[in-house]
């Protein structure tokens, strides 16, 4: 197969309940291979997506297309998708390896291809030992796998993940997400995921599409979504972010508030600006870039660097410091800081 | 110290509290199967001496072995009837919202709220108006009616509490309607199904309002035998009767303990 062309494709995609819109006129391409990531906040409609792409929510309007052929009123039983649910979904009366045989059954391999290829997929996940346990007798990890062994054994066209880290530890899921994203890769299987967590969308995801109140609102890869949001709601969802209205002059310098100055395009007009706080340093660790008197509003420790709130001529400012022991500057200290013009983002107009 | 004294004292009042429950519970049948073993002829407790001839007069006894031939066809029938009948009509109260349904789920578990005495009269006149009164058939129908408050409320609960996402992942992994329900939805429903079963079974078989009402003398069932026994004798045959009873539930109650497990029954 052509390498762009669309494993699964969205078309104008609406559900509506009673009086509320679920999910509103989204189309999306994914294409072979590829890990894409639907993000947004609670009640957004990402899950309400994944089931129309799974068939178990019939769309009040639009289409699914999986490899080019249209599914949308298609029975869920017929259509190439493998579902991994946010709680897992094994059958409890039955042992991991009749889970995993459970679908293979329904398309007919014969006793002894169930066998191997039940071995192939505990293989690939790593739980060969654990074939004759019962879903009761694991762990929320081992789980998670069976899960997504007993959707990969039957090889869909496409993968779907509903939040599959949310019911881990924070540490596990750290590691089982790297994990999970190499397996996918190597397998190379179209892979459609949900999650809130926009870290997770960032380190997981080929594209991200982040949605809002059941639209799309923007969609890029991982760097565009969290470099260049092309929304305000991007922008503060995405990670953590200093935000400022106002003009740029002919010359081509932004001015908001009574200080704040930065050297940005040269398109003169209102601008709303987002910059990074990893872009905001003190004074002394940036070489160059206009000096700014701060005062310090809150300074939060996180081991590897401190997050700071600063109140720059009243306009808020927030940074990322690295200040050894947590020895940073107390609430009230007055600093000196740099913002690098490099990290200044204008937002498209709207 | 104040609270693990409290403590204590609840913990100790607790164990009381249950032993004096389970001796309440168990102390009538104890004192029935010990009665039973009397030599006397009238029931009397303590049992004056020792034998088992009440039990091969029980064994001998036409009247008894046949009423408890007639209860234990009626209960085993009418519990299998009612199982799918009940069942069926708890898939449509859990899973569909169709007009009057609740109407029909109230309809459904109506007799547990009319009192027996007035369920028993009504069905009487209206099978004798139908010209089925002093049969099988008539009898059989008002069992049913009596057990099936308790299979379609243990039904509707089971299908309630079974996770949905379930079946989506079945379904999900290709398998049509049909599969999924006997490989997913029948399976999970087992422990359901046999305390609806067991219910209904025991609301039968221990009947005696209902079946007085409706019994002819082709049709007596145990209880209704044993009630009509003892109003004119006194004999230690209907302790041994009641003893039959009280072995052979306990071995069924055994049998479903090994296969699935009390705990998961009720
Ligand atoms: N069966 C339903 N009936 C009515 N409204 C529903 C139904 N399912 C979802 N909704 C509504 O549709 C919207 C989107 O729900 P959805 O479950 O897709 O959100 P989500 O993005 O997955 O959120 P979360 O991150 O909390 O899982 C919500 O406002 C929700 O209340
Ligand atoms: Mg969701």
């Amino acid at each position: 197969m052509d390498k762009n062309t669309a494993v699964l494709t969205l078309k104008n995609l609406n559900k509506t309940y009673d009086n509320t819109t679920a999910v509103d006129s989204v189309s999306l391409d994914v294409v072979k291979g590829e890990l894409l990531c639907l993000l947004g906040p609670s009640g957004c409609g990402k899950t309400t997506t994944l089931r129309m792409v799974a068939g178990f929510v019939k769309p009040t309007s639009g289409s699914v297309l999986i490899q080019g052929s249209d599914v949308t009123n298609q029975a869920p039983y017929r259509r190439d998708t493998g579902m991994v649910f946010q709680s897992y979904a094994l059958f409890p009366h039955m042992t991991v390896a009749q889970n995993i045989a459970f679908g293979l059954q329904n398309i007919g391999f014969a006793a002894k291809a169930q066998t191997e290829r039940v071995h192939e997929m505990l293989q690939l996940v790593e739980l060969e030992h654990l074939s004759k346990r019962f879903p009761a007798e694991l762990s929320g990890g081992q789980q998670q796998r069976v899960a997504l062994a007993r959707a990969l054994a039957m090889n869909p066209a496409v993968l779907l993940l509903d939040e599959p880290f949310s019911n881990l530890d924070a540490q596990l899921r750290v590691r089982l997400r790297e994990d999970l994203r190499a397996l996918l890769k190597r397998i190379r299987i179209t892979t459609l995921f949900v999650t809130h967590d926009q870290e997770e969308a960032l380190m997981f995801a080929d594209r991200v599409v982040v949605m809002r109140s059941g639209r799309v609102e923007q969609v890029g890869s991982p760097a565009e979504i969290y470099e260049t949001p092309a929304t305000r709601f991007v922008a503060e969802f995405i990670g953590w972010c200093s935000l400022f209205e106002g003009v740029v002059d002919g010359q081509g310098v932004f001015t908001t508030g009574k200080s704040i100055r930065l050297p940005l395009d040269h398109k003169p007009g209102p601008a709303t600006v987002i910059v990074r706080p990893e872009y905001v340093k003190p004074a002394e660790a940036l070489g160059s870039g206009p000096v700014f008197e701060a005062r310090v509003t809150s300074n939060t420790y996180y081991g590897a660097l401190c997050r700071l709130r600063l109140d720059v001529s009243g306009q808020e400012v927030l940074m990322e410091a690295h200040y050894p022991y947590g020895h940073g500057p107390s609430i009230g200290d007055r600093i000196e800081i740099r913002i690098d013009p490099k990290g200044a983002r204008r937002l498209p107009a709207h | 110290m104040q609270n693990d004294i409290t403590d204590k004292v609840m913990a100790t009042l607790g164990v009381f509290v249950r032993a004096t429950v389970y001796v309440m519970l168990i102390l009538p049948a104890v004192i029935v199967v010990i009665a039973s073993l009397t030599q006397g002829d009238s029931l009397s407790f303590p049992p004056k001496g020792f034998s088992t001839q009440w039990y091969s007069n029980a064994f001998a006894s036409t009247p008894f072995m046949s009423a408890l031939w007639t209860s234990t066809k009626l209960a085993v029938t009418a519990t299998v009837i009612v199982l799918s009948v009940g069942s069926a009509a708890a898939f449509a109260i859990a899973r569909y919202r169709f007009i009057g349904s609740s109407l029909f789920q109230s309809i459904a578990l109506s007799p547990l709220i009319v009192p027996v005495v007035v369920l028993g009269l009504g069905l009487l006149q209206f099978l004798s108006w139908m010209g089925f009164s002093q049969s099988y058939l008539g009898l059989f129908v008002g069992h049913l009616i009596i057990m099936l408050p308790y299979v379609v409320r243990t039904m509707v609960t089971g299908l309630l509490l079974l996770d949905r996402t379930l079946e989506q992942a079945a379904m999900n992994l290709r398998a049509p309607p049909f599969r999924v329900f006997c490989r997913i939805t029948l399976p999970l429903l087992v422990p359901s199904l046999i305390t609806a079963g067991v219910f209904a079974f025991v609301t039968s078989f221990g009947n005696v309002t209902l079946s007085s009402f409706l019994a002819s003398s082709g049709t007596v069932t145990l209880p209704v035998q044993i009630f009509t026994y003892v109003e004119y004798s006194y004999d230690p045959i209907v302790a041994a009767v009641s003893t039959i009873v009280i072995a052979v539930t306990a071995v069924v109650i055994l049998v479903i303990e090994r296969a699935v497990g009390v705990d998961k029954l009720f």
